[in-house]
């Protein structure tokens, strides 16, 4: 590829970096026992940003087709110098050894639209026979990514993806939700899916009412991610260091609790990893927050020179779980809520690192170690490193999505403001 | 024009019951300044084509870049295979087309200054000054300004014989200062959103003048005192404010695919199910939902939608009571056997297009009134601006807003201002509290950007409006 932008035309600028992402996706929507939509095709992102001396431009298309590259490059480097300096600016990144990743699995690339049609025949089958209506969505994709700059950097990634996402619901009260994807699909089963699916429905039943306050809930693994991924979005150095985030001042001081550890680590078994970002950051081993402590904030390039700090990026998403099985949780407290999901999670105060949310995909009332009933939705506003901190128990990390693995948890406190009228 | 006849042909000679092809070149322009260091200047070009076939009851979708007759067609053929197997999968006859006819028109966005012309340092120039300004208060520590300029040139062709250019800008700056103290950061906004016009519509946004507002509002906010416990107020809504509210609880439960459950796995479903439609009462009498594609300033206005419908206006709810939902030619079949509402749009080339909330507004109150003979008729209430944190539950009844800056009111006057206030409610509790609208001398549009639906997520593009509105007794305060 870089053959093809060399051929293009010669960029003459001070500095560049250039990058071509691939996405080759098939995407398969079903809804109440049918499809609904079907896609496929192969797209192209191609960006290239230049600077002559401290002024950028950059500029995107999505073709190879050698005459839109020479304008490509013409219209970065044109606007790069009727730009304005950037007092921020850094040189793009210099050579570096990219660690070795295993993103890409044969088995998905290979995977025929008729395996993704026989995972909605399996999952409609199982619905009608539930007397329910089942919707998702399927999707098989695989990416490359190569990125190369003025001053060495050169890097390419593959990655597959197959996954599937389903709700099922009746035409009452039970909705439920299975939702996971793999990077090799023989690591997909549809049955267990299916299983999984099916208990979280059957253990469903005319949600009894209850009233907002405090509670002891075990979080499934979903709404684990959908609850503390938010902390990622808070995690920005420069954003800590300016006192606009709850992480103002806290690296290297016990903010989560000593339950709590999330990290970024290339070798985990069964988790992918980005080996370098898209402004050429290598991947490295990272203990974001070790046993509570926050060890390290995400930090971009330009930040990190200003700061004479390593810039750092979130390369894969482990949460360190426990052996705590869900009935071990149960037992521990007198009573609780079982959660499978979050929903509509929305900033309420990145100064207090409290976020809103909603139960979603079936809520348990569970007590003396047993699910007694389901339970009507309700409102969270919480502040997520309370939450870490209330961490009573750890289940078994599980695979979400290629990249992130989390476990399931036991929460004392878990603030819900609000009630919902089902 | 051959690229046309070559994916029309060829899908009607497999087999095709109906085929469509949209053929888009996207231009986005995106200037980002944080602080004063300029984050990223680029354009962005994508330019490729989407072909939508229905056979047998099912649809097959297929896009590519490559403009070559015979990539065409092998782009026909895959889109037909897809349609093929997804027919496997189909409650009785499958999908079905609500009728329409073919169109051969075009529309063109009003602009007086095309905003890719305007030189680059014009731009640059007027954002640094308004960064400049919010720096130069001392407890202002980030200043934030986004510039969008969109172009979207597209030509649809269909088997009904439709032949439709539609060439769309709009122009989008936002700007936002954060104000910092030991304990608090605080950030107010300038963010009316996308507007379908050129250049000038910017030139007469008097920025500068906002920035200042900005900075001190944000600073203010700093110093505000938290609404304290939850317990029932009035509230009195600025019409961005509404924008927001409007969309996440009359926008997407009036779209018929969530109706239908199509959007059941992601977005959700909603409430208002179709044996509510002329009689449910959604908000009270004064409460009027108009669906508008047609407005010249609106962001979902192209002429026709991604199904070929001509733009319509409509009520959605018609004095307090649902009226009629936004549809599309496969969603509204599953309702009766009208016409679609022209709501199908897709954002780029590569996506499938689908079911889509229509510039929605507001209508103005009949009777004269403005926004501080709202406040002087309120005893105990809050005055809320601009968008903050929102959340909705996946069937768009119970819901949580915040927003950008609160003002307490005690016996008819804005006694000061409040910070971090959320008040909840629910659908019908809300739009029925509503007891009066300003008139349409303080009508005020919204532009939405952004609205994630579908999957995979696209970003579509709506107006909202409103006038400033009072809804009587809503719990509001703080988080807990």
């Amino acid at each position: 590829m870089m053959k093809e932008f060399r051929k293009a035309a010669n960029c003459n600028a001070d500095d560049f970096s250039f990058f071509i992402y691939r996405s080759d996706e098939q995407a398969t929507r079903y809804a109440q026992n049918m499809v609904t939509q079907n896609m496929s095709g192969v797209k192209y992102t191609i960006r290239l940003s230049v600077a002559y001396e401290n002024r950028t431009g950059s500029a995107r298309i999505n073709t190879l087709d050698e005459s839109e590259l020479k304008k490509m490059i013409e219209t970065a480097q044109t606007i790069a110098k009727l730009n304005k300096p950037d007092p921020e600016y850094v040189p793009s990144a210099k050579k570096a050894k990219i660690p070795k990743v295993g993103n890409v699995s044969d088995n998905t690339a290979k995977a025929s639209m008729k395996e993704m049609i026989s995972v909605i025949d399996a999952v409609v089958k199982n619905a009608e026979k539930k007397k329910a209506f089942i919707s998702g969505l399927v999707t098989k994709t695989i990416t490359d990514f190569y990125m190369k700059t003025k001053n060495g950097f050169e890097g390419f990634d593959s990655s597959s993806e197959f996954g599937n996402s389903m709700t099922m619901a009746d035409n009452k009260s039970k909705e439920t939700k299975v939702s996971r994807s793999v990077m090799d699909i023989k690591d997909y089963s549809v049955k267990k899916e299916i299983a999984l699916l099916n208990s979280q429905f059957d253990a469903l039943t005319t949600p009894k009412k209850i009233e907002a306050g405090k509670y002891n809930v075990i979080l499934r693994p979903q709404a684990v991610l959908n609850f503390f991924e938010f902390l990622l979005y808070f995690s920005d150095r420069k954003i800590a260091d300016y006192g606009i985030s709850a992480m103002s001042g806290q690296l290297g001081k016990n903010m989560f609790g000593k339950n709590f550890s999330l990290l970024t680590k290339l070798d985990e078994k069964g988790v992918t990893a980005q080996p370098f970002s898209a402004d050429g950051i290598v991947a490295k081993n990272i203990d974001w927050i070790k046993n509570g402590v926050l060890n390290a904030l995400n930090t971009d390039r330009s930040y990190a020179a200003k700061i004479k700090a390593d810039p750092s990026f979130i390369s894969n998403i482990i949460i360190r779980g426990g052996k705590a099985t869900e009935e071990e949780m149960m037992k521990k407290v007198k009573n609780g809520l079982l959660i499978n999901n979050f929903w509509y999670i929305r900033t309420v105060s990145m100064r207090k690192n409290e976020i809103t949310g909603l139960t979603r995909d079936g809520i348990y009332y569970f007590e003396n170690g047993k699910i007694k009933h389901s339970v009507n939705n309700l409102r969270f506003n919480q502040v997520i490193h309370e939450a870490a901190k209330n961490i009573l128990m750890l289940g078994k990390e599980e695979n979400m999505t290629p990249s992130v693995k989390v476990p399931t948890m036991l929460i004392k406190d878990f603030n819900f403001a609000d009630t919902t009228t089902f | 024009m051959d690229h046309i006849s070559v994916a029309l042909d060829h899908a009607q000679s497999l087999g095709a019951d109906y085929a469509d092809i949209r053929i888009q070149k996207t231009r986005r322009e995106t200037i980002v300044l944080s602080d004063l260091s300029l984050k990223n200047t680029s354009m962005n070009v994508e330019h490729g084509y989407g072909i939508r076939v229905m056979k047998n009851g099912a649809w097959g979708f297929a896009h590519s870049n490559i403009f070559t007759n015979d990539e065409v067609k092998k782009t026909v053929e895959q889109a037909v295979k897809v349609a093929d197997l997804s027919a496997k999968i189909k409650k009785g006859k499958g999908l079905t087309l609500a009728p329409e006819r073919g169109y051969i028109d075009s529309y063109s966005t009003k602009i007086q200054i095309d905003p890719f012309t305007v030189p680059l340092n014009e731009k640059v120039d007027l954002m640094l000054e308004v960064n400049k300004t919010l720096l130069n208060y001392s407890k202002i520590k980030r200043a934030f300004f986004m510039l969008e300029n969109y172009n979207d040139d597209k030509f649809f062709a269909s088997t009904l014989g439709s032949r439709i250019h539609s060439n769309i800008y709009y122009v989008y700056p936002m700007i936002v200062a954060t104000a910092v103290n030991e304990t608090d950061s605080q950030s107010r906004s300038h963010d009316d959103g996308g507007y379908a016009a050129g250049w000038e519509h910017v030139l007469k946004m008097d920025l500068l003048n906002k920035a200042s507002q900005i900075a001190e509002e944000a600073i203010m906010k700093l110093e505000a005192d938290e609404p304290g416990e939850i317990r029932r107020r009035d509230l009195i809504l600025n019409p961005n404010h509404l924008g927001l509210t409007m969309h996440e609880s009359v926008g997407h439960p009036t779209e018929l695919d969530r109706v239908l459950g199509w959007e059941a796995d992601m977005a959700g479903v909603s409430f208002a199910t179709p044996e509510k439609l002329k009689k449910y009462r959604y908000g009270s009498e004064i409460v009027n939902f108009i669906g508008d594609n047609t407005l010249s300033f609106g962001l979902a206005t192209a002429g026709y939608d991604d199904d070929g419908v001509p733009g319509q206006k409509w009520y959605i709810i018609k004095d307090g009571i649902l009226n009629e939902y936004g549809s599309t030619r496969d969603s509204r079949p599953f309702l009766d056997d009208g016409m679609s509402r022209g709501c199908c749009r897709a954002t780029n080339y590569f996506d499938f297009p689908i079911n889509r909330i229509p510039n929605l507004y507001l209508e103005p109150g009949k009777k004269k009134l403005s926004p501080q003979e709202l406040i002087s008729d309120t005893e105990d209430g809050i005055y809320i601006e601009g968008r903050g944190s929102f959340s909705i539950d996946q069937h768009r009844v119970n819901f949580q807003f915040g927003g950008d800056m609160f003002w307490e009111i005690k016996n008819g006057k804005k006694v000061r201002p409040l910070k971090d206030v959320l008040y909840k409610s629910n659908n019908p509790e809300f739009w029925n509290s509503c007891d009066a609208i300003c008139d349409d001398r303080y009508w005020q549009d919204f532009g939405v950007t952004n609205c994630g639906k579908g999957q995979p997520m696209q970003a579509a593009r709506m107006t909202h409006g409103a006038s400033t509105a009072r809804f009587k007794n809503i719990r509001v305060g703080g988080s807990k």
